[in-house]
Order: C-alpha cells, then structure tokens, then sequence
C-alpha cells in the first residue's frame, strides 16, 4: 500500500529539500498543537484557585500571541509546500504522459482505448497526486500527530485515564473501515447505473432524428425517468451507508467523554487531577476524532493512489513499436519507392492483412489501389507512414530499406490525407498550417483552392478564422475532407497520400480536385486509394487488392482488358452513373 | 432569477423530506448541544476535593449516554431525509431537462456536438447534485449547529457571548472576501483542465496526423502553454488556501482562547465574578464546537462555484423555448405533398431553397437529384418538419402542415438516413423501438420483407442479437436493412429515403435495392438518390441547383428535354467511361 512512495521515490529525490522542509514543520505543528489546550487548563485551575494575577495572565496571553502568529507561518508554510508538491507531481505526470502519447505509433492506441488513457490522464493523475500532498498529511496525521496527543495525554494529564477514554478508539476505527469499504462498493453501483444513464442519454441526443421522426419522445421519456430512478435508488443505498459515519462517530466519542468525565470526577475527588486537566483532556479527546478518520482517509488514498500510479506507469512504460535505427542512412529526395515480397499482420488480427506485396513506383508517377472494404487498402499505406514496424519483406526508398532511415525522414517527405477526417478544435486557418506551420497567404490561398475549398468557405461565418470542431461550427464531411487535404498540400510534399479521402465530395467536385492534384503535383508522387475508379483512371499504376494481396495490376487500360474485379467494377460504377 | 433562487426554488419542490431533514437536525443540534451542561454540572456539583458522590454522577453520565445516542438517531435521520430530498430534486431537474430537450427544435441539436448537450443533462445535474446534497446540507448544518451554539453560550455569560458574537460579521466578511479570490481562481483551473483534456482527448484521436506531419513540437509547446497556466493558478489558490481557509480558522479559534483568558482573567484580578469551573469546562466545549462548522462551510466553496456554474448552463438550456410534445394522432393520410413557393433559410435571409414548387401524388416515389448544397436535405427537413419554410405552405391530403402538431404530422412518416442509427438493444428492439404496437411477428415480418433475414441468417441469436455502440459490430448493410426494416415496421405513408454513398458490397447492394422496391410499394416516398438506377426509377425527378428546382420530369422526359439534367447524365457517363465508349 505504502509503495506508492517508494516509487515515487524519483520525484521526491528531485524536491527533497521541499518535502523535509513541509514534512518537518507539520511535525512541530502538529507538537505545538496540543500546547494551547493544556494552557486553557492551567489558566482554568489558576482561576478556579482564585490566584490570578495581573502577570501571570499577561505572561499566559504572551504565550498565547507567540503560538497564534508562529502557528499562523508555520501552518501556512508546511501546508503551502507540502500540497505545491502534490500539484507540481500532478503537472509533471501530465506533461510525462502527454509527451509519451505523442512518441506512440497506432499498435498502442489499438491496445488502449480513448477513454481508458484518458482516465489515466485525468482520474488516476489526481489519485497519485493526491497521495504526495493529502496523503502524507494524513500519514503525519494519523501517527505523529495522534501519538503527540496521546502522549500529551498520558504524560501530562493521566495514563490510566488516556487508557479507558481511548478505549472506544479502535472499535470506531474498525467500524469506519468496515463501512468505508462498503460504501466505496455502493458508490461504484451507483457510478455504474450513472454511466449508463449517460450513455442512454447519449443514445437520445445522436439518435434525436430517428426518436422524433418515429414520434418516440414520449416513451423515450419514460425510460429515461425508470433509469432515473434506478439512479436514485443506487444513491440512496449509499446514502444509507453514509448516515452512518456521523452517528458513529458521535457515540464512540460520547462514550469516550462519559469515561473522562466519570473516571475524571473519581480521579478529581482523589486529587490526582484538577478541573482544569479535565477541560484539557477533553479538548485532546475532540482533538483526536480527526486522526482517527485520517487513518480511514490515508489508507484509501494510498491504494488508490497505488493502483492509479501502476496504470499510470504501464502506459508510460510502453515502449514505442517502431524505433529509429542508431545509423540512420541521410537520403535527399525520394527517387524511387520499391515494396518486394511485403508481408504485414496487425498485432490484433488473425490473418496476414498483406502478403508478398511487390511493386515499384518511380518519382512522379501516381499509383492507385483499389478493392473492397478491408482489402488492406490502407493497411498498405501505414507501411509507408511508418505507423508499424515491418515483419517480413521489405520497404525500399532510394534503394535504402525504411528501417534504416528515420522516421522523421520518411514523414517530412509525406503529405497525408486520411480517410477518417481529423480536424483540431482550432481555426481553418490553423488547421491547414498544421500541414506547413510557416506557410505564406498566398500558399494557403492555393492550398484552398486546390482542394476546391473557396466557395464553402465563403459561406463560413468567419472565413479563415471560423472555429472547428467541438467549440465552433461543424462541418460537413465534404467540407472536412477538403480542409484535409488542403492540410496535405500546403506542404507540398514528395509523396502525397490520399486515402479514400473524397469519399463525401460529389464526383464532379472529385475530378476537379484529381485534375488540380495531377496539374500541379507533375514531377512528385501520389498514392490514391479509392472506390471510385474514375478518381484512379490517369494513374500510372493501379492495383487491386483483395484480402491484403495485388489481384490485379497495370494501367486502367490494361486491367479493364484483363477482364477481371475491375472491370466487373467498373461497368457496374458505369451503370449507376456515380452520384449526382 | 438567478441561479441560486432558482435552485432554491427547485429544492422548495420536495418540501416535505427537507423540512423532515432540518427538523431533525435541529433536534440533534439541541441534544448534541445539552452534552456540555452536563458536564458543566457534574464538575460545579459533584466534583468536590475528598468526596465522591458515584450515584447522581452516573445518573447524570446515563443522560449524557442517552443524549449522544439521541444525538446519533436524529443526525442518522436527519441525514437521510437531507439526501433523500437532494435525490429527489435532482432527479426531478434531470427529468424535466430529458423531457425539454426532447421539445427543443433540431437546430439545437446539429448546431452542438451530442456531448455537450449529454453533458447538461447528466453531467451538470450531477454537480448540482453536489450542491444539494453536500454543499446545502453543509451549510444548513452548520448555521443551526452555530446558532446551537450561540444560544449556549448566552445562557452561560452573555457578556462573553456578546464578544464572540463580534466574530461572525468578521467571519462573515472574510467568507465574501475568500469567495470572491477563490471563485475567480477556481473558474480558471476548472476551464484549463476542461481544455487540457479535451487536448489530450484530440491529440490521442488525431495521432495519426500529428505524427504524419510531425507536429509533435508544436503540440508539446501548446500543451506545455496550457499545463503551466493551469499549474499557476493551481498555486495561487494553494497560496490563499494556506493563507487563509483552515489555518485562519484555526488561529481564529486561539485568538477567542485568548479573549476567554483575558476576559476571565480580568475578571477574576478584578474581583467582580466568580466564575465557576463548570462554566470555564462549558465555554471551552463550546468554543471548540463554533469552529468545526465554519471550516466546513469554507470547503464547501469551490463546490458551490462548480455547481453554480453547471446551475447556470441547465437553466440556460431550460429556458430556450421548447414545443410541446403533441400525443394527439390522426388517420393515416394518402399521402398527396405539395410544395407551393418554399423558401427556406436556417438563417436570416441566407436562403438555401428558393420558391420551390412541387408535388408528389400517393404512391409516387420523387427523386431529388443535385450536388451537395443544393437544397436536397433542406426539402427533407422541411417535410419532416425539422424545421418549418420560411415563405409558402406545404400541404399533406390538401392540409397545411404547419397547421398540425408536429409529431401528429410524423406518426404517418418513416425515415431511412443515410448513416442508421442503431440504438444499444437488439436486432429486433431496434426495428420496434421499443414501441408496443409493433408486435414481434411484425418485426420478423418486416425483417424478411426488406431481406434482412438472409444478411442477419449468420448472426448467432438472429434477431435477439444484441446491438452493441450504435451497432459497430454490424456492416453497414446489415445496419442499413435494420433501418428499412424499422421503417416498413411503421408502416408510413409518406417515406423519406437518404440513400447511402458508402460502398457496400454487391451482393448486399443487391439485397439493398430489391429493399428499397418493397419499402417504396404503396407509399410516397422522397429519395434522396445517388445511385443513377435509383433516379431512372423514380416517378419523378427534381433537379436541384442552389435551392431552386432547375428540371423536373421523368428520366426520359428531362434527356429529352436536353437540359442540365442531361448534361449531368452524359458528364458523369463520360468521366466513367474515359476514352472507351459503350454502346
């Protein structure tokens, strides 16, 4: 439980001064917590006794003013250091992981999903650093300062006394343990039925036109109100569980008052104790209620924070699948691209995804890739990209095979447009610089252009500046693929990838941004894949794939002559006139 | 309103349990409170140097032990109507903005991703949950528990109470002035994490193009921009944190010590009272006990501000005007459209369908036929209702549709979209939704007749499959069938159809068409068509360009006319065929 600590040794090597500083002085405070109470009981007797003087309470209140205004710095100081330690973990884990999420390549975003990482990001963050600041306040709390309040009461009132007022202690800590761990159970039932509530919502909201053309609002209405329900109750089950900590704590307490007063009264009559000691061992006894949660809080915090550390620490333990080489091979342009005999499986599939793929494709030229859903069309394009290290075969640029270049190399060549279109939460503007952050107007004015973007964005509130994405306004698939490319020819790159990526544009928009590719890319790579055969009829090559093999190759001419899937494709793609 | 009395106001409408929660809270706070003065009697009475009286001692100890026990049955109580009451109000909130947002129009709903509106509903419930259950019942239980308090101290010695009650304007000042600094902090940490996250969130699902143009720099440096500022303000509110939440309170606390030695002290030197011990052991109870409310209160805060914030943006969206949900029905109408001078903008004068006229007999299937933005969806919009023509009428059976509720109007209609939408459920909850007058033998019969039941034949419960997240395990020509399958369920009279684009393979295509001819009998039906076999088939087609309605006619009306349609034909025909020319 406690080597939450131990592995975050690291961190706190680093602010060690700051911790032994903070750790040190909530230790005196926590020791110079219990002088007050004991000299309330002093100035109690004095009173009592009738012996006070015009000194000794001048001398009483001095003390006073010294223990408020040291007291004052000191807990400002250790609490100001102790939690500044916790947020600066929290910062330090963020930015850890952020950086790691960058280095990794799609096999780990495979393995982990969205949601999951973003839990580490978030929940399991805030449990470790709540360990290095809440965390070791507890551990102080619930020995150093609970052992400083037992042995002021021991030690300065009586020991017999501390012994049978305290006696009621750990039965109530049992307890609160006992029904921590319950309600952490009830709590996560309830957690549940809430997800699902959310997700039934969520349903509601992207399923709204389906709900209201089939007039289902008023039963839709109804199921959201008997999970509302079941919300409800599962609170409810916890809140039964909850009530009860106070209670508790209340009679233990009690029945630790009733020992001091009664035991204290025999102790009183006998001598052995003035009035005053009595005030101040009750004040120790309201003292000491805190500690005895601080324990319950310490251990829940620590294995949380434990748990949360070690999933933390997996995903930045993962090791990037493709690695650079240590000698990497310098290459200016890349002439010539060459695939021999490349074989691929993902980490998560059953069958190879590519086989013995073996092609060749010069600077300039353009090479379409057909087929059906899930041939390995853009299986065959993350090769080039770098996202999977290569198995079996090989992947030749310049004759240099591409595990012996950096990645970095590879990718400046490429401009990538992918088939699912990711837009940032930021302007059009920004979004195309994300292909070419120094670009000039006049290059971004082209890039639009060619990716036939100019008349929508003339509709655009803002134009260039219109906010995208979750924040500002959405755009319609077509209108994304467009920005997209615009993203990828703004770079104006040796190799442009077009994955699928006009899938959403009417075909007479597609052959005008396929003729403004071929103008102005003569003389540089591009890699098409697509349905639509008229986007691929120009191409130097094209290739058919079927289950991750190359079915069918040549020039439009020459497969429509071979009198296989293209053809057949095609003719159909020829009947139905493509859309309109 | 503001936010506050409004969530107030919602609270007032569970009366009964809260008012049951304070009752009992003030009962605990008096049974808790009486603890004291019998301590302060035991010790005036019965605590005499030499002589031990053990008989009223215990007595008075057994009261004491009655009294914490009495104390621990109304705090148990008392918290539980609280939470009740809490539970109750937010579930009532949580309903009334389901059933709202149910009513606001579908503009609401394509200007705002899906999250964020999910997010009012139960998220932001969820913090004003927090309110009432924590943040609420805090502070009721430390006003009464302070009031208790003061009482107390008055019957002890009202001069010394008279001091301490000098504490709450200072007390109550600092809280306003606390407030204010941490309210301003708090909203900045809560808005850079919200950012920072959903930076996180894009980033993972954006990889792909950050690394492809290697913009992991540029990130880290935006990201780095962001987690400093939010670390910053992390600081500066730790800083008046330590400054001044427990730490003041506590030295608060030792500074009414002082003035209770001082005062005591005079007066003893002085000689004008004799105050008795019991007393002195009662006002050090009581002191110690004003403070541990306080402290509560002040860690409420940053609650408060959160759940405030959430207050605000429920009641924002409460308070756009909804339509009500008709549940009135009507016969099944013919099914005879007309479309007469429509003009439509979703905003201002930015008109997108422009003095379109037309009309579609029972039974016809029209075809509308234009490049993206001309105006198709728009005309499907309207017939549905989505959203209402800015200038002419649309009739149904000669009625203006305007005339009628809008869910009365769509009883009779059925949707296909291009994307389904399938709900969590099964294969056949999906086709019913759910709804009990389509029986099951309906939903296989549906099924069957849109040719499902051989696409779904592979599934291992049939139509008991369950769906799963919007029914990603299915292809979407098995989601496509589910969705004619729902439509023909329904049985309507008028039927629109976006006709998909994506790629679907032959033999599923197939089974697609031969779906659409069963779905299409008996019905008029709009489509919104990609597929040129589509188009020939139709009735008629409506050709569109920027919102007005260029060509309409049958396929070999519109080639004969020689016009765009035409035009279009022969384009696409040619851009297929390149050089080789089919006969």
């Amino acid at each position: 439980m406690f080597d939450v600590l131990g592995k975050l040794g690291w961190f706190f090597q680093q602010y060690k001064k700051q911790y032994a500083v903070a750790v040190f002085l909530l230790i005196i405070a926590s020791v110079l917590d219990v002088i007050p109470p004991y000299m309330l009981g002093s100035v109690i007797d004095i009173l009592t006794a009738g012996e006070m003087t015009a000194s000794l309470l001048f001398q009483y209140a001095g003390i006073f003013l010294i223990i408020i205004i040291g007291g004052y710095f000191l807990n400002f100081y250790w609490q100001y250091r102790l939690f500044e330690g916790a947020i600066n973990l929290e910062r330090t884990l963020r930015r850890k992981l952020m950086l790691q999420f960058l280095k990794m390549t799609p096999a780990f975003y495979e393995k982990n999903r969205t949601g999951d990482l973003m839990a580490r990001a978030t929940n399991d963050l805030n449990s470790v650093s709540l360990t290095a600041g809440f965390g070791i306040m507890t551990l102080i709390d619930s020995t150093l300062y609970m052992g400083a309040i037992i042995f002021a009461m021991g030690f300065m009132i009586s020991w017999k006394l501390t012994f049978f007022a305290m006696l009621p202690v750990p039965i109530m800590a049992v307890f609160i343990q006992y029904l921590g761990k319950l309600v952490h159970e009830r709590y996560m039932q309830a957690q549940d039925a809430f997800g699902e509530l959310n997700d039934r919502v969520l349903e509601s909201i992207a399923g709204v036109r389906v709900i209201r053309a089939y007039v289902q609002e008023k039963k839709d209405e109804v199921r959201f109100a008997e999970m509302s329900e079941t919300v409800y109750e599962k609170n409810m089950h916890t809140v039964k569980i909850n009530a009860l900590f106070g209670p508790i704590t209340k009679i233990g307490t009690g029945i630790s008052y009733i020992v001091a007063l009664g035991y204290g009264a025999v102790l009183i009559t006998n001598g052995e104790m003035t009035v005053g000691q009595l005030v101040t061992f009750n004040v120790y006894l309201g003292l000491a209620v805190w500690p005895i949660f601080a324990i319950g809080e310490l251990i829940n915090v620590m294995q949380q924070g434990n748990a949360s550390l070690d999933r933390v620490q997996e995903t930045l333990d993962y090791e990037a699948d493709v690695q650079n080489t240590e000698k990497p091979v310098l290459i200016g342009t890349p002439k010539e691209i060459g695939f021999s005999e490349l074989n691929f499986q993902y980490p998560s599939s059953q069958v190879e995804n590519l086989k013995q793929i073996s092609l060749s494709l010069k600077k300039g030229e353009t090479l379409g890739i057909v087929g059906k859903t899930g041939a390995g069309k853009t299986t065959f394009l993350r090769q080039l990209l770098r996202e999977y290290p290569i198995e079996a075969g090989q992947l030749i640029i310049n004759g240099v095979d591409i595990a012996s270049q950096t990645k970095e190399q590879v990718l400046d060549w490429i401009g990538y447009v992918p088939q699912d279109h990711v837009l940032f939460s930021r302007t059009i503007r920004e979004n195309i610089l994300f292909g070419k952050e120094d670009a000039s107007e006049e290059e971004i004015e082209k890039a639009i252009q060619l990716a036939y973007f100019k008349k929508d964005l003339e509709n655009l509130p803002m134009g260039l500046e219109t906010l995208v994405g979750e924040k500002g306004v959405s755009l319609s698939g077509g209108q994304k693929q467009r920005v997209s490319i615009a993203r990828a020819l703004i770079k104006d790159p040796e190799i442009l990838i077009l994955d699928d990526s006009l899938s959403a544009v009417d075909a007479k928009t597609e052959s005008n941004i396929i003729k403004n590719i071929q103008k102005e890319r003569s003389g540089k790579t591009t890699i098409i894949t697509t349905h639509r055969l008229s986007s691929v009829q120009h191409a130097d090559q094209i290739i058919v794939l079927d289950e991750g093999q190359v079915t069918e190759s040549g020039t439009h001419e020459e497969l429509l002559q071979q009198n296989g899937w293209y053809k057949e494709q095609f003719d159909r793609q020829q009947l139905e006139g493509g859309e309109s | 309103m503001s936010t506050g009395k409004r969530l107030t106001k919602y609270a007032l409408t569970y009366k009964r349990p809260i008012l049951m929660g304070l009752l009992f809270l003030t009962a605990a706070v008096f049974t808790d409170l009486a603890g004291p003065f019998i301590a302060k009697h035991i010790i005036d009475e019965y605590m005499v140097l030499g002589k031990i009286d053990i008989k009223p001692i215990a007595w008075l100890l057994s009261l004491y032990l009655i009294l914490s026990i009495g104390t621990a049955v109304f705090r148990y109580l008392m918290f539980l109507f609280l939470q009740m009451g809490a539970n109750r109000v937010v579930q009532r909130l949580r309903k009334d903005i389901f059933g709202h947002v149910q009513t606001l129009p579908i503009q609401y709903f394509d200007h705002l991703p899906a999250g964020k509106i999910v997010a009012r509903v139960t998220n932001d419930t969820e913090a004003i949950r927090n309110l009432y259950v924590q943040v609420l019942s805090n502070f009721a239980t430390s006003f009464i528990s302070i009031a208790g308090v003061y009482v107390a101290l008055f019957i002890l010695n009202w001069k010394m109470a008279l001091i301490a009650v000098f504490m709450v304007p200072i007390i109550y000042l600092w809280m306003i002035l606390y407030r204010r600094f941490a309210s301003r902090y708090n909203g900045v940490i809560r808005t850079k994490i919200a950012d920072i996250n959903a930076m996180i969130n894009e980033s993972i699902q954006g990889m792909a193009i950050i690394q492809a143009f290697r913009r992991e720099r540029q990130m880290t440096r935006e990201f780095d921009d962001m987690n400093e500022e939010h670390y910053s303000y992390q600081r500066k509110l730790l800083f008046l944190d330590s400054a001044t939440s427990f730490n003041l309170v506590n030295t608060i606390r030792l500074i009414m010590f002082t003035i209770f030695i001082l005062y005591f002290g005079t007066q003893s030197i002085s000689g004008a009272a004799v105050v008795s011990a019991g007393t002195l052991y009662a006002f050090v109870d009581y002191l110690t006990r004003l403070f541990n409310p306080i402290t509560n209160v002040v860690n409420q805060f940053s609650q408060l501000e959160r759940s405030l914030v959430a207050g605000h943006r429920v009641f924002e969206v409460l308070d756009m005007t909804g339509e009500k949900v008709s549940e009135e029905t009507m016969p099944r109408y013919e099914g005879h459209v007309v479309f007469e001078n429509v003009s439509f903008a979703y905003k201002g004068t930015d008109y997108v369908l422009k003095d379109i006229s037309f009309q579609a007999k029972r039974g016809e299937t029209v075809a509308l036929v234009g490049h993206t933005g001309s105006g198709k969806s728009s005309i499907m919009n309207l017939l549905f209702r989505f959203y209402d023509p800015s200038k002419g009428k649309i009739y149904i059976d000669g009625t203006d549709v305007t005339a009628l509720p809008r869910q009365t109007l769509r009883e009779h209609m059925g949707i296909v979209l291009q994307d389904p939408y399938l709900f969590t459920g099964t294969i056949a909850s999906n086709v019913s939704l759910n709804d009990p007058k389509i029986t099951h033998a309906k939903i296989e019969g549906s099924l069957k007749a849109v040719g499902a039941d051989r696409v779904l034949k592979n599934l291992e419960k049939g139509m008991e499959e369950p769906v799963i997240e919007k029914g990603s395990t299915l292809s979407s020509g098995q989601r496509q069938l589910i969705s004619f399958a729902r439509a023909l369920a329904f049985d309507p009279a008028i039927l629109i159809l976006d006709e998909a684009t994506s790629n679907i393979d032959t033999e599923t295509e197939e089974v697609i068409q031969h779906a659409m001819e069963v779905l299409k009998k008996g019905r008029t039906t709009f489509v919104i068509a990609h597929r040129l076999s589509t188009i020939k088939n139709a009735d008629r087609i409506l050709v569109l360009e920027r919102g007005v309605i260029k060509e309409q006619g049958t396929h070999e009306e519109l080639l004969a006319k020689g016009g765009i349609y035409q035009q279009m034909y022969q384009m696409q025909a040619k851009s297929l065929l390149g050089q080789h020319v089919v006969g």
